[in-house]
């Protein structure tokens, strides 16, 4: 029905998760996920990067160095 | 600083800054100084990233006279706080990082997978089999092993949670090309958190 197969599946991924994807190609990448469970297991991996890299690389701003900012704005602007 | 500005936008806020209105632009600080530490760490480290800090906002304060709103102010803002932190980022000689290239996925040659569900979804769970401060670590010695572009891209796309389209501007390239680069680092560290997470190969 559609000549997708999980390596050119997964270069769509991108676009297809932004939604730029031609309809026809979408619908036949949707169809070729659907039914294999490799696809299915990759596209939920392939999501979850972004949000535990985010998360784990999240940092506060020590106060120290805050400080050393708004001495550094006040010396500026005087 | 106590700031009574704070339901006015950045817009409003640059134009009073830039004529000279010093509770404006402590606002604005107020405002980015988290964000634009947060970028600085993980597009240089947490040793340059102060720097990068102090430099973004010289280059705002200098610069906010010449802010004619083309683009929205935070991504004109971010695109300073890159170009600050990719200009502290080439003065540092850096070793050749290793490749992240053997985390690619793999297919046989019908184009098919060649893990197996349950080591392809591994990747999803790193977070959870993996000690957090060790994952922070990881993490960030991960993304500095990407080549320049893709982690330029990848961290302004997918960390910062910036539009393909902000992107594009903040790096002078087209959205096709943000994707193209944000793709492929989440292919490649995809496969590196896998490995993290234990999947052998």
């Amino acid at each position: 029905m559609n000549d997708i197969s999980c390596g050119s599946g997964v270069e769509l991924l991108m676009e297809y998760l932004e939604g730029v994807l031609p309809p026809e190609t979408n619908a036949a990448l949707e169809a070729h996920v659907a039914g294999c469970e490799r696809c299915t297991a990759f596209v939920a991996s392939y999501r979850e990067t972004p949000r535990i890299l985010r998360t784990a690389t999240a940092v506060e701003l020590p106060a120290d160095i805050q400080e050393s900012l708004h001495a550094f704005i006040r010396r500026l602007r005087s | 600083m106590v700031v009574p500005t704070a339901d006015s936008s950045d817009e409003t806020l640059a134009a009073r800054a830039a004529a000279g209105d010093d509770r404006a632009f402590e606002e604005i600080v107020a405002r980015y100084e988290r964000r634009v530490f947060g970028l600085a760490c993980r597009l240089t480290s947490e040793t340059d990233a102060p720097d990068v800090l102090q430099n973004t906002f010289l280059q705002v304060y200098r610069n906010l006279p010449s802010f004619r709103g083309e683009s929205r102010f935070a991504t004109w803002l971010y695109r300073i706080a890159t170009n600050a932190a990719l200009m502290i980022r080439r003065a540092r000689t850096r070793r050749p990082a290793e490749s992240l290239d053997a985390f690619m996925p793999r297919f046989d040659e019908q184009g098919m997978h060649a893990d197996l569900p349950a080591q392809l979804q591994v990747a999803s769970r790193a977070d959870e089999v993996i000690d957090r401060q060790a994952l922070a670590e990881k993490a960030r010695a991960g993304i500095a092993r990407l080549p320049d572009v893709y982690r330029d891209a990848f961290v302004l796309r997918d960390l910062e949670e910036m539009s393909t389209t902000d992107v594009a501007q903040v790096l002078g390239v087209e959205p096709a090309t943000v994707r193209q680069r944000v793709h492929r680092a989440r292919l490649l560290l995809r496969g590196y958190l896998s490995d993290l997470a234990g999947v052998k190969r």
